[in-house]
């Protein structure tokens, strides 16, 4: 018995080790940010001898950290905003609503998660700028209404056909407008469903790359934090110890929310994929 | 009369929370896919205001002529089979070992999974600072050969780098999926088929693998769906070299039409690969509803 709690934590200590051995690229990033020039190309494997945060306030400074901070939480607010509002209400009515026309309408809205991005990038891009959205932080977050709405649409879908229709009933009894219907009863009732499209959506669209790229890559003022890492890399290609400072800087923010929302966060993602 | 109007408010209703979703998937999809279509059949540098008619010219230079692009679909078909293949191994493996009882059951799967929340394009080039600068001193203090290898200047290990990176970066998804799916596995029958005296091998293929199948179609779905789009980590961790050797259909169409200007060319391919997705997604989708029906 004895030996065998002694296997058991053996096992666990190479497992935890394999696990820290899986985050040393992560470590390395992280130790390489806080050196200088000389010492990152002497020896990268190696903590700092001398800790010095000149890169991140070089860094800081040069890509104008704040304002990039915030175009990604414009971008990210708009985006989740628009997809939650125009989708729970289409995916309620769509659900509730049973007609030929509507089964095809519903189709029409989940469709387009057969089409890659790529297919149709080039004339997203005639698109947003035949409608004045390009080049703008908040016409971005509006573009994603539409790329977010297909996967929203159908989790609401499958949703709503859970939620008794004598609620409705009831509402309307008691003189409720369709709006008040939906904002006061209906939609408080798909907290778990939201949650869950949050976190989907707050995941791509804070790390998405190609389509702001496209879009908002322009001027440093528009920028994200993914495309301001992309673009510094391509004007220092031997200093690493900038990149690496900028790819920290990038992914911090995501980190520091993991380490908080960590349970909700993997719920969310499941409960996304076997949905989806 | 009553009921007429009853029929009028019922349809402006339903008209009032449908139209504003299909403007938005309008913008986004339909509009830009049927420009696509058009775009598909020019001749446009882009530079130009507009491109001229050439009818199906494109298609047919794309078919007869382009070696690139028919090596990126090589490429893609290559990585995606490999990625569906090995991610869902180890994460299977993994999953399962991840499932027992351990004290540090919360780190390991939250370190596993760390990487997915990451941006693509951020983890592809952490990676190239360790192939490039990193190994170098693994290789000096460990002595390993390995480390010496030229794993983003050699176009086997090219390949191998993208795919490792990817592996690298996504795991932690596939794993919590598995994970999930064991969860849902009833504990009593993997106490019966021990009662049974079945040894580890058997009760895992012929208990909790068959009963996981509901989370393989759900993880290969996502990776064959995932793989056959491979761009992000490829721009920044190659840039498609050596030569072309990871060059992907998604790369290659993102190099016409941003960087050669091939507007109508590029589009062409775009839509090459649109009805390649639809075609392999159908089939996926009638293959796994058969074996649903059937099991």
């Amino acid at each position: 018995m004895r030996s065998n709690t002694a296997g058991r934590v053996v096992f666990e200590v190479v497992l935890v080790l394999i696990a820290l051995l899986f985050l040393y690229p992560l470590f390395l990033a992280v130790f390489n940010s806080f050196k200088s020039f000389q010492e990152v190309m002497t020896d990268v494997i190696a903590l700092p001898k001398h800790w010095t945060f000149d890169n991140y306030s070089y860094v800081w400074k040069y890509i104008n950290y704040p304002r990039l901070f915030l175009n990604n939480v414009v971008i990210t607010v708009i985006g989740l905003f628009g997809i939650i509002l125009v989708s729970s209400i289409a995916a309620y009515k769509l659900s509730r609503t049973k007609s030929r026309f509507s089964a095809v309408i519903y189709f029409i809205c989940i469709m387009p998660m057969l089409i890659p991005f790529q297919s149709i990038m080039l004339t997203v891009l005639k698109t947003a700028g035949f409608l004045h959205l390009s080049n703008s932080t908040w016409g971005l977050g509006l573009l994603y209404w539409g790329f977010g709405a297909p996967l929203a649409v159908f989790i609401y879908h499958g949703f709503v056909k859970g939620i008794p229709k004598e609620l409705d009933e009831s509402a309307k009894i008691d003189g409720a407008s369709p709006f008040r219907l939906f904002f006061s009863v209906i939609f408080p009732l798909l907290k778990s469903v939201t949650t869950t499209i949050i976190i989907i959506d707050v995941m791509w669209i804070w790390n998405d790359f190609l389509l702001p790229l496209l879009m908002v890559n322009g001027s440093p003022t528009t920028k994200t934090l993914t495309l301001a890492a992309y673009t510094f890399v391509g004007q220092y290609t031997s200093d690493w110890q900038y990149a690496m400072t900028a790819m920290v800087m990038a992914v911090l923010p995501s980190i520091i929310v993991f380490i908080f929302l960590q349970k909700y966060i993997v719920k969310g993602v499941v409960a996304g994929a076997v949905k989806g | 009369m009553n009921k007429l109007g009853r029929r009028w408010t019922d349809k402006a209703e339903f008209g009032i929370f449908t139209i504003p979703v299909l403007i938005c998937v309008a913008i986004a999809f339909y509009i830009p896919f049927v420009l696509t279509i058009k775009y598909s059949l020019l001749k446009w540098n882009g530079i130009s205001k507009h491109g001229t008619f050439i009818g199906l010219d494109n298609f047919r230079q794309i078919f007869t002529g382009d070696t690139e692009f028919i090596d990126s679909v090589w490429f893609t078909a290559k990585f995606a089979v490999l990625y569906i293949i090995v991610i869902n191994v180890l994460a299977i493996l993994l999953a399962i070992v991840l499932d027992s009882k351990l004290k540090s059951k919360t780190f390991l799967r939250a370190a596993f999974f760390i990487p997915y929340i990451l941006s693509l394009v951020v983890v592809g080039f952490i990676w190239k600072f360790i192939f490039m600068q990193g190994f170098e001193s693994l290789g000096g203090s460990t002595g390993w050969s390995i480390f010496g290898w030229s794993w983003l200047g050699e176009e086997k290990l090219a390949f191998l780098s993208v795919l490792l990176v990817s592996i690298w970066q996504s795991i932690g998804f596939y794993l919590v999926i598995y994970i999930a799916g064991l969860q849902s596995v009833p504990e009593d029958l993997k106490e019966a088929a021990l009662m049974d005296g079945a040894g580890p091998m058997r009760r895992f293929f012929s208990v909790t693998l068959p009963l996981l199948a509901p989370s393989v179609t759900i993880a290969v779905f996502m990776a064959l769906t995932n793989s056959i789009k491979v761009f992000d980590v490829i721009l920044s961790l190659t840039g498609g070299g050596p030569g072309s050797s990871t060059n992907s259909v998604a790369y290659n169409i993102y190099r016409d039409t941003f960087q050669n200007n091939l507007y109508g060319y590029g589009t062409a391919k775009a839509l090459i690969l649109f009805v390649g997705v639809l075609i392999i997604t159908i089939l996926q989708l009638t293959i796994f509803k058969r074996r649903e029906v059937e099991g």
